[in-house]
C-alpha cells in the first residue's frame, strides 16, 4: 500500500513571517499518480518533503500525516527508507558512487540485504529501466536523461510502495523528460506504485496524471481530476492557469469556464478533435488573415555575427560536431537556435563565444574576424555570454559584491548596477547569496552582472531550463527590454514554445549544420514535427498557426 | 583491453598482483627477474599489444642502459676492475649490479601497468567492500566527485573568462586572484551539491544498523582453482627462498645462491605464478578458438 492521508498540515520555517504550508489537507490514494503544481515558492518542495520524514525540514508543524493507517512518524528508519523513494531534481547530487551498479545496489547494501538479494533485485531494475548496456559504466559518463533514470531506478530498488519526485524533468532536455515521464508512467501503471510528482511540465504530466494539486501560498487553490482543476484556474482567474497544456488554454479562452459537452482537451489529439467540432459548428475560420505575432521589421540586414563555413571538432581523430555551419545573424534580432541532443547547438555556441577555435572557417563580430579582436574588448563591450549554468558566473559572497566586481564600487557604478537590477527585476535580490537564488532569479541575476558589461550581442544558452511558466515570461520581458536598447540576443534553445512566441528568427541546427533559417512564424509554420504544440492542433486547418493566441483566434475565440 | 585474466575474482588479482610485485621488488637473483620480466612483459603485450611492445621498449630498454652506465660511475665498490675512468675504478660488479636494479625498476613498472590496467576502481571497491565498508564507499564517492568538480571548474573558468577574468593568462598576482575566486565558488558548490548528496544518502536509508557490501561477481570454480595454484606455487617459492635460494650479493664479487632441489623447484614455482596470466590468457584464447571451430 502507498495512501497518503495528510490532514490540516501547517509548516512554518523556523524564523519566517508566513508559513511555507498552511492547512494543506490531502487524500492520496494507494496507485494514484498526483501531480503537485504551482508558481515557484509556493511550497511544492516542502509539501513533497513532508512525506518523508528524514528529509522533512525543520520547523513549527501541526497537522498530521499518515501513511497507510501509520502516521508517518512513527515509521522506523527502515521502513521509511524502503517504503517512500524520494527523487530529486539535480540528476548529479543524488548520485553517491560512481559505478551504474553500485548506485543501483547503494539503497540495497543500506538495508543489510543479503549479496545473492542484492544481485537479483539490481538485474531486476537494470532490465526493467533498460540500464544493462550501461550497467559497469561510470556515472560520469552518462547523459543527464540516463542519470535520472538510474536515479528512480536504484529508489524502484528499494521496492517503495510511494514514490515521491521533486521536479525530476526540470533539468532534462524534453526529449529526455518525455522518456522519463513514460517510464514513471509505467511504473504506476505496472506496478501500482503511488506516484506523487512536482512539475513544471504540464503539457505532458496533465494528461498521464489521475489528479492535480495546485498550491499557492503554501495553500491549495484548486485539486481533483486534471480537466475539472483547469476549469476551476480558469473560473478563478488564477494565474496558474496559464501554466497549464496549450490546447486546454485555448478550449478555456474560447469556452470560458463554464464549458460545453466537449471536455476539455489536454492532448494534442483531443485539441484536434476540439478543433474539428469547432469547425463542424462552422465557428473556424481558416481563411482569415494570418495573424502578426512574432514576425517584427528588421530595421537593417547588417550582420551583428556572422559563422562563415566553419567546421569544428573536440578530438584530432574525432567525428565533425560542427560541419560547415553557416550562420547570419542580423543585428537588434532575437535569433534561436534549435535543435536535438548532440546537434552541435552548444559547440556552435561556445564557437561564437570563442570557448572553442574552429578549425576551418571563420566568424566575424560586426564585420570583424573574431580571431583577431583582443580578449579585453571582445568581453568587455563586444559579447556578452550567459553560461547553461548562471551559477559559475558568481564568486562572491552577495549578488552585489558580484555586480560590484565588474561594474566597480564608485557611485556612478552603483547608480548602474542599480539601473541594470531594475531592468532584469533583481533589485529585492541584491543583498541574498548568489547561490540562494532560485533558478529563474540565478538566471537573471547572472544577466544582470553579463550585462554590466554592456555587451553588443548576448549569448545564452538554454536560458528557460527549469524555469516555471511565471519565470519565462519575466525572461521574456527582460530580454525584450535589453533588446529594445539595441541588444542583439542568440539563444540556444530547446524550448520550442518559448522561441515561437518570442525570438524573431530560428535556425534548426542537424548534425553540426544549419537545415533551415527562417523568421520565427515561418519556421514553425514550415516544420510538422518539430513544432509547438499549438501549431501540431491547428496545422491540418491553417498551417501558420503557431501560438496559443493563433489558436484560440481559429477557433473563433476572443483575440 | 580487457583479457580474460582480469575476469576473474578480484581477490585472486589482487593476490596475484601483490605477490609478484612485491617479489620483483625485492628479488636481485638474475633467474627470478628473467623469469619476472618475462612474465610481466607477455601478459603486458597480451593486454595493450603493439602500445605496450613500444613502451616497454622505448622506457625500458633507456632505463637499463642509463640504470647499467651511471651506476659503475658511482659506485666504486666490487673487485673486479674493467678500467679506470680518471682516477675511478669501473668494476664489473657495479655494472652488473646496475643492470640488476634496472631490470627490477622496468619489472615492477610493467607489472604496475598491467595492475593499471586490470584493478579498475569498481574492482578495488568489490574487494574492500567486505573488509573496510565505509572506506570503500568513501573511496566510491570521491570517484563520482571528482569528474564533477572537474567538469565545473572548467566551466567556471570559461564563464569567467567570458567576463574578463582569465585565469590562465595575465599577471601572476592577477591569475592567483582569479584562480582564488574561482576555488572559493567552486568550493561552495562543492558543499552545496553535497548536503542534497547527503538527503539523497538518508532518503535510501544510509546510516541504518547492519549495511551489507554488495559483491557482483561471485567467487567461482574457476576463481578457486587459480587461487589453490597460487597458493600452491607461493608456498613452495617462499619455502625455497627461506632456504637461500633468492640469495644474491654483487660486492664484493658477485655470487649467485644456489641450493640444490630447492632452487629448481622455487624457478618452476615462480616461473608459474609470473606466466600465470600470459598464460591464461592464451588457454582462454585457446578455449574460445576451440569453441568456435565447434560451432
Amino acid at each position: 500500500m502507498g495512501a497518503f492521508d495528510i490532514a490540516h498540515l501547517t509548516f512554518r520555517y523556523p524564523g519566517a513571517a508566513v508559513p511555507a504550508l498552511e492547512d494543506v489537507s490531502l487524500t492520496i490514494e494507494d496507485g494514484a499518480f498526483l501531480v503537485v503544481c504551482g508558481p515557484s515558492g509556493c511550497g511544492k518542495t516542502t509539501l513533497l518533503r513532508h512525506l518523508k520524514p528524514v528529509l522533512s525540514p525543520h520547523g513549527d508543524r501541526t497537522g498530521s500525516i499518515v501513511l497507510d493507517g501509520t502516521p508517518i512518524g512513527e515509521l522506523t528508519g527502515r521502513e521509511q527508507a524502503s517504503r517512500v523513494g524520494f527523487v530529486l531534481q539535480d540528476p548529479d547530487t543524488q548520485i553517491v558512487c560512481d559505478k551504474v551498479w553500485h548506485e543501483l545496489a547503494f539503497g540495497l547494501e543500506n538495508l543489510g540485504l543479503a549479496s545473492e538479494v542484492i544481485r537479483l533485485r539490481v538485474a531486476e531494475m537494470a532490465s526493467y529501466f533498460g540500464i544493462q548496456h550501461w550497467f559497469e559504466r561510470p556515472v560520469c559518463e552518462l547523459s543527464g536523461g540516463q542519470k535520472q533514470l538510474l536515479n528512480l531506478a536504484s529508489v524502484m530498488a528499494m521496492q517503495p510502495r510511494a514514490l515521491v519526485l521533486d521536479e525530476p524533468t526540470a533539468q532534462l532536455d524534453p526529449l529526455a523528460a518525455r522518456e522519463f515521464l513514460s517510464t514513471l508512467r509505467a511504473v504506476n501503471r505496472d506496478l501500482g506504485t503511488t506516484v506523487i510528482l512536482s512539475e513544471h511540465r504540464l503539457e505532458e504530466t496533465l494528461p498521464i496524471a489521475d489528479g492535480v494539486v495546485v498550491l499557492d501560498c503554501g495553500r491549495i487553490v484548486a485539486e481533483g481530476e486534471p480537466r475539472s482543476v483547469c476549469a476551476h484556474l480558469e473560473a478563478a482567474r488564477h494565474p496558474m492557469r496559464r501554466a497549464m497544456p496549450t490546447p486546454a488554454r485555448a478550449y478555456l479562452e474560447v469556452e470560458g469556464a463554464s464549458a460545453g459537452e466537449i471536455p476539455i482537451p489536454l492532448t494534442v489529439r483531443e485539441g484536434r478533435t476540439y478543433l474539428a467540432a469547432r469547425a463542424a459548428e462552422g465557428a473556424v475560420a481558416p481563411t482569415s488573415s494570418p495573424v502578426d505575432v512574432g514576425a517584427r521589421k528588421r530595421d537593417s540586414v547588417e550582420s551583428a555575427l556572422e559563422l562563415r563555413d566553419v567546421w569544428f571538432r573536440y578530438a584530432r581523430d574525432g567525428e565533425d560536431a560542427l560541419r560547415d555551419l553557416a550562420l547570419h545573424v542580423t543585428k537588434g534580432s532575437w535569433h534561436c537556435i534549435l535543435g536535438g541532443n548532440g546537434a552541435g547547438k552548444s559547440t556552435a555556441l561556445g564557437i561564437m563565444s570563442r570557448a572553442y577555435a574552429p578549425y576551418r572557417g571563420s566568424v566575424r563580430l560586426f564585420g570583424r574576424d573574431m580571431r583577431r579582436i583582443p580578449a579585453k574588448e571582445l568581453f568587455s563591450g563586444l559579447l556578452g555570454v550567459l553560461p547553461q549554468d548562471p551559477q559559475a558566473l558568481f564568486v562572491h559572497d552577495t549578488v552585489r559584491a558580484d555586480l560590484e566586481d565588474v561594474a566597480g564600487a564608485t557611485p556612478k557604478a552603483h547608480a548602474l548596477i542599480e539601473r541594470v537590477a531594475e531592468q532584469v527585476e533583481i533589485a529585492h535580490l541584491l543583498d541574498r547569496h548568489p547561490f540562494d537564488l532560485s533558478g529563474g532569479e540565478r538566471q537573471r541575476a547572472g544577466m544582470a552582472k553579463v550585462l554590466l558589461l554592456r555587451p553588443r550581442v548576448l549569448l545564452l544558452d538554454e536560458p528557460t531550463k527549469g524555469l516555471d511558466a511565471a519565470f519565462k515570461e519575466r525572461l521574456a520581458r527582460v530580454l525584450e527590454r535589453v533588446r529594445a536598447d539595441g541588444m542583439t540576443i542568440v539563444m540556444v534553445s530547446h524550448d520550442v514554445e518559448f522561441c515561437a512566441s518570442h525570438a524573431d528568427t530560428c535556425s534548426l541546427l542537424f548534425r553540426g549544420s544549419v537545415v533551415s533559417t527562417a523568421p520565427a512564424r515561418e519556421f514553425f509554420a514550415g516544420n510538422s514535427f518539430y513544432t509547438t504544440v499549438a501549431n501540431r492542433i491547428g496545422r491540418a486547418v491553417r498551417p501558420d498557426v503557431v501560438v496559443e493566441e493563433d489558436l484560440v483566434e481559429l477557433c473563433g475565440g476572443p483575440r | 583491453m580487457r583479457g580474460s585474466f582480469s575476469s576473474l575474482h578480484p581477490a585472486v588479482l589482487f593476490a596475484q598482483f601483490f605477490i609478484v610485485v612485491f617479489s620483483s621488488m625485492f628479488i636481485l637473483h638474475p633467474v627470478f627477474q628473467g623469469i619476472a620480466l618475462t612474465g610481466a612483459s607477455l601478459y603486458s603485450f597480451r593486454l595493450s599489444g603493439a602500445r605496450a611492445r613500444r613502451f616497454n621498449i622505448a622506457v625500458g630498454l633507456p632505463v637499463l642502459g642509463l640504470f647499467a652506465l651511471v651506476n659503475p660511475l658511482v659506485n666504486p665498490g666490487g673487485s673486479t676492475v674493467l678500467f679506470m675512468l680518471g682516477m675511478r675504478p669501473v668494476t664489473l660488479e657495479a655494472l652488473l649490479y646496475g643492470c640488476s636494479s634496472a631490470m627490477m625498476f622496468t619489472t615492477v613498472v610493467i607489472w604496475f601497468s598491467c595492475v593499471n590496467a586490470v584493478m579498475t576502481s569498481d574492482k578495488l571497491t568489490m574487494l574492500f567492500g567486505r573488509i573496510a565498508p565505509a572506506t570503500s564507499l568513501v573511496f566510491s564517492m570521491v570517484l563520482r566527485l571528482v569528474p564533477r568538480i572537474k567538469a565545473h571548474v572548467r566551466s567556471v573558468a570559461c564563464a569567467q573568462r567570458t567576463l574578463g577574468r582569465d585565469a590562465s593568462s595575465g599577471g601572476a598576482v592577477h591569475r592567483a586572484r582569479h584562480g582564488m575566486a574561482i576555488l572559493s565558488s567552486v568550493t561552495t558548490w562543492t558543499l552545496e551539491g553535497s548536503i542534497e548528496t547527503a538527503d539523497s544518502m538518508r532518503a535510501r536509508g544510509y546510516g541504518l544498523e547492519g549495511r551489507s557490501s554488495f559483491r557482483p561477481v561471485r567467487f567461482t570454480r574457476r576463481d578457486g582453482a587459480v587461487a589453490v595454484v597460487l597458493l600452491l606455487c607461493s608456498a613452495v617459492f617462499l619455502g625455497s627462498c627461506l632456504q637461500g635460494s633468492a640469495g644474491m650479493s654483487f660486492f664484493p664479487r658477485v655470487s649467485v645462491a644456489y641450493v640444490p632441489v630447492a632452487s629448481p623447484l622455487a624457478y618452476v614455482a615462480f616461473g608459474v605464478i609470473c606466466l600465470l596470466p600470459a598464460a591464461y590468457e592464451v588457454w582462454e584464447g585457446r578455449v574460445w578458438a576451440r569453441s568456435i571451430s565447434r560451432i
